[in-house]
């Protein structure tokens, strides 16, 4: 039975990283190449052994596509390429080819400068990997080759994320990365066409809840802002120069217009520059809704945020810096950070995950105390509040999605199974379709039916309706008797006779034979009348005719009686029957009668 | 919060100075009924569309983390088991220290009987049944019994009112009072004693112990209107005494009465409200559990006394902005332990978890 074989890779309960293998049609791909930010050791990367015990990739695997920069889709990715061994095409957008490298190479000077770890890809293997990579444009069909075509849409979550349509022949499947399904301000909810893929693969993280709204978390950053600047406090937001910031800055900027606020809003330089290609990149990438809302205000040309100068982060009074990098874990976020850790008045929010070993995750883990260059110990005194900003689907989403794509299948990855038994129930009985949630390492069988469309030729048609019968069902399949051409990239049904006029082929009858002999006195005309008039008598159904030339037909049967001249009274009978005749009951009845 | 103002855009901002916190969720169904299973969970249930899902849901640890608040970005619930019923719910009970749970719906003639479920699995699954007297439209009203032995104290109307035991399906107790008025609520006050408020404001007192009921009527009764009623009672639940009922009609008429003097009741005020004979069925009155002497209506519009508090959320969202009419509040419920935070939930599916700021004691 043709079917689709999904093994997301990782061990048991495992959350932490994204990279599922799909084989489709004989072909194989890796969806996503993430890296598990949990681990210290190689655990941290997927097991490949699964792919291959040894040697490379390359001849496994048709092609790799990542969903998006967030490194626990992608952060395996250099390993994956440079140190384990691949070569072939690594589809992702435009935005993700932009920013990947960037998070990539940031990350590795945190886990090989700062932790001094020795197994972990270097700067120029980022670089190779990022040759190999063949960006994708929304809703645009890629020929990976001949058979596999892959096309992308656009999933919200993070500039450049998307969900991909993987097609070979008449099988698809459709991965969703990170989605949401609820519009966000600046990014748009995901969107996909009734494609009806076999298979539907989706994450199920954020399944099981129910998402407290944007504006929540939008008042919740204004109201804490808001409250350490009147009390005189400092504000840093640590970002990272391609993600966020631009949409906190007008949130910030918008309510400080409102409330006619005076104290200061900085922006550091080392973001200015980026946030222009961040905003390039972005303008492309977005729906033309979105687009005319950015392109009223330009980027930065805000009346309440400036350009920030390392002096101002001494000066007196409150203000709110937005400073590089994300995680705090070197350049001016954390020399700012310094400076105003000390002061319980000021205040830190850390938008985003930090990868372990930066000051960012650190202080998210409440540690007070930290240790610097130079054994200095620096006191963790000003507030801390850590904001997630990203948009996920949720249990609602992922149904939306369902009603969006139609698919005959789900898989759910990521999940425990005894924790999401009612979202399989729910799934199953509202679209009545089978819901897989595989645990890691294991392998998924979905079974596909694909339907060949094939073309039927309006004379076959029309015989077919004039034997009368039942007319066409799905649910009721009726044999029919044609002949299938297989030409150029056309499947046509057509009568035989049709057929060997296309083919310039005469029909060939065949025809079997027999001799029967008896004894009998009479002439050759007469044991035939006999023969004649038996038959005509015991096989009363059937058109038996006499002909004159010496014949007996019956039906397609033909009986002629000869003898020799020196055995006259041996009677030879020769049978003859189509071969068309062959098997049919009433031949073999007349031979058991003859 | 775009550049435009809206006016829902004002009230988020304004936002920032009347709540302390504020959580805005969106449920896939509307429910009429939160009831808490425990200290951190509720259990919800849709009431449209025939099929309808029971989820029992975990409050955002944020809420929770005290000091460590910033530090903790869990702000969603999380649906930790669900199940399904073949009619909408209008009513739904917890059984206290069992993970059994009670519903009645507004089709079939039975009450159906709920396990939630543990760890090993989170499909919430249908034990059993009480079979009714009669089926009613508003769905039949229940109450936990405050027994060892679980029990449900069900009717919809007076005479039909009985205990009935979970597990084994007996009555142990049936009100014999002839009246065929409607129950608008009912709910014990400890063990044995419970009371019973009927759709026109008349009260019944009964005890288990004790076949015959005592009923108190208004003293003077309009008609055409309908009754919701709430009951305070003392943390100390052995004797009856300090409990405390509040009454409020369809027309804003609040009564506040003692236990120990149902007949005449303590304090009456007028409430103005929008008088809408339509939107009767999500009159709510609450006590506060901690606060004191505070207490909570919602399903009906109050332009006067001026309240402590109003939550307008519900019409603020910006599913209410692209709907023809503002969605109702259809219940509301009080956090056990916060004294300040409240969940309410509306008929356009959006269900908010809030914590007001008082302009006196909190500034």
């Amino acid at each position: 039975m043709p079917d689709i074989k999904v093994t997301p890779l990782g061990a048991g309960q495992d959350v932490g990283r994204s990279c599922i293998l799909v084989s489709i049609g004989g072909k194989n791909i890796m969806l996503d190449c993430g890296m598990h930010m949990g681990y210290n050791d190689d655990r941290r990367f997927p097991d490949f052994s699964y792919i291959t015990q040894n040697g490379r990739l390359t001849e496994f695997l048709d092609c790799v596509i990542i969903s998006h920069f967030h490194l626990d889709h992608c952060g395996a990715l250099p390993y994956m390429s440079e140190m384990v061994g691949y070569d072939g095409p690594i589809y992702m957008t435009h935005p993700t080819k932009a920013i990947c490298p960037i998070l990539l190479e940031d990350f590795r000077k945190i886990t090989v400068d700062k932790k001094g770890e020795t197994n972990f890809f270097t700067s120029q293997m980022i670089k190779d990997c990022m040759k190999k990579v063949v960006p994708l444009n929304l809703h645009q069909t890629v020929q990976v080759d001949e058979e596999l075509e892959i096309k992308a849409y656009y999933a919200g979550h993070v500039l450049g994320a998307a969900m991909v349509q993987i097609k070979v022949g008449s099988e698809s499947v459709v991965y969703t990365g990170d989605y949401n399904m609820t519009p966000d301000r600046h990014l748009g909810a995901a969107w996909i066409d009734k494609c009806r893929p076999d298979l539907l693969i989706s994450e199920s993280t954020y399944a099981t809840t129910i998402r407290d709204s944007k504006r929540c978390r939008e008042r919740d950053f204004l109201k804490k802002v808001h409250e350490t600047v009147e009390r005189g406090g400092k504000v840093l937001i640590p970002v990272f120069a391609l993600g966020r910031a631009q949409e906190l800055c007008i949130l910030l900027e918008t309510f400080w217009e409102r409330m006619n606020l005076k104290a200061p809003i900085y922006f550091s330089t080392g973001l200015t520059e980026k946030a222009n290609h961040y905003y390039k990149l972005f303008i492309t990438w977005t729906n033309q809704k979105i687009r005319k809302t950015f392109v009223q205000r330009n980027m930065f040309e805000f009346k309440h945020i400036k350009a920030f100068d390392r002096s101002y982060a001494d000066n007196p009074g409150p203000m709110v810096v937005f400073a590089t990098p994300g995680m705090l874990h070197a350049g001016q976020s954390l020399l700012i950070f310094k400076k105003w850790a000390g002061n319980e008045k000021n205040m830190v929010i850390m938008p985003g995950y930090c990868v372990q070993g930066t000051v960012g995750h650190k202080i998210l883990n409440g540690q007070k105390k930290l240790e610097m260059e130079g054994r200095a110990t620096l006191d963790v005194k000003l507030q801390v509040e850590y904001m997630s900003f990203s948009a996920h689907a949720d249990a609602k989403g992922i149904m939306q999605l369902i009603r969006m794509a139609e698919p005959r299948n789900m898989l759910l990855v990521h999940g425990e199974a005894k924790k999401m038994e009612f979202l399989k129930d729910k799934i199953e009985q509202e679209f009545s379709i089978s819901c897989y949630m595989p645990a890691n390492g294991e392998t998924t069988s979905i079974v596909t039916n694909p339907s060949v469309p094939v073309d039927i030729s309006l004379n076959l048609l029309k015989r077919e309706m004039a034997l009368g019968g039942p007319l066409p069902d799905a649910k009721r399949p009726r044999t029919m008797h044609g002949t299938l051409i297989m030409k150029d990239n056309s499947l046509r049904l057509v009568s035989p006779e049709q057929a060997l006029k296309e083919l310039g082929l005469s029909e060939h009858q065949l025809r079997f034979t027999c001799r029967v002999q008896l004894h009998d006195p009479h002439s050759d005309n007469d044991t035939l009348g006999r023969i004649y008039t038996h038959l005509k008598s015991v096989l009363k159904t059937y058109s038996i005719q006499h002909v004159p030339d010496g014949t007996v037909i019956v039906e397609s049967i033909v009986i002629k009686v000869t003898s020799s001249a020196e055995e006259p009274n041996l009677k030879v009978i020769l049978l003859s029957w189509s071969y068309q005749t062959a098997d049919s009951t009433a031949t073999k009845k007349k031979k058991i009668q003859l | 919060m775009d550049i435009s103002s809206d006016e829902s855009d004002d009230w988020f901002i304004e936002s920032l100075n009347t709540y302390k916190d504020l959580h805005v969720f969106q449920l896939e169904h509307p429910t009429k009924v939160i009831e808490w299973t425990g200290d951190k969970n509720i259990c919800v249930a849709g009431y449209t569309g025939s099929r309808s899902e029971i989820l029992e849901l975990l409050l955002p640890l944020k809420l929770y983390a005290g000091e460590n608040q910033g530090l903790c970005a869990e702000r969603d619930f999380k649906v930790q088991h669900g199940g399904f019923s073949e009619e909408p719910i209008e009513s739904l009970i917890h059984i206290s220290g069992t993970r059994c749970v009670v519903t009645s719906g507004s089709s079939s003639s039975t009450l159906q009987i709920w396990d939630i479920g543990g760890d090993d699995s989170d499909v919430i699954k249908r034990t059993g049944v009480i079979n009714l007297k009669s089926t009613s439209v508003k769905g039949c009203k229940i109450a936990p019994g405050l027994t060892d032995e679980p029990a449900v104290l069900h009717g919809s109307c007076i005479s039909e009112v009985q205990l009935t035991e979970i597990a084994t399906g007996r009555v142990l107790y049936t009100v014999a009072k002839e009246s065929s008025d409607s129950v608008s609520g009912l709910q014990f006050v400890n063990a044995c004693v419970f009371l019973i408020c009927a759709s026109d404001g008349t009260l019944f007192m009964g005890d288990t112990r004790d076949p015959s009921t005592c009923h108190y009527p208004l003293e003077d009764s309009k008609s055409g209107l309908h009754w919701a009623f709430g009951l305070r009672s003392d943390s100390s639940q052995s004797e009856p005494s300090g409990c405390t009922v509040a009454r409020l009609s369809s027309s804003g008429h609040m009564l506040l009465s003692d236990l120990r003097n149902l007949q005449s009741p303590f304090c009456q005020t007028q409430l103005n409200v929008q008088h809408d004979a339509s939107k009767n069925d999500f009159l709510n009155v609450s006590w506060a559990p901690v606060l004191d002497r505070c207490l909570s209506v919602s399903g009906k519009k109050c332009s006067s006394p001026q309240p402590v508090f109003s939550h307008r959320g519900h019409e603020m969202s910006d599913e209410a902005k692209y709907s023809g009419s503002p969605p109702v509040v259809t219940t509301h419920s009080w956090h056990q332990s916060r004294p300040k935070t409240i969940l309410s939930v509306a008929t356009d599916g959006s269900l908010h978890v809030w914590d007001w700021v008082d302009k006196i004691t909190d500034r």
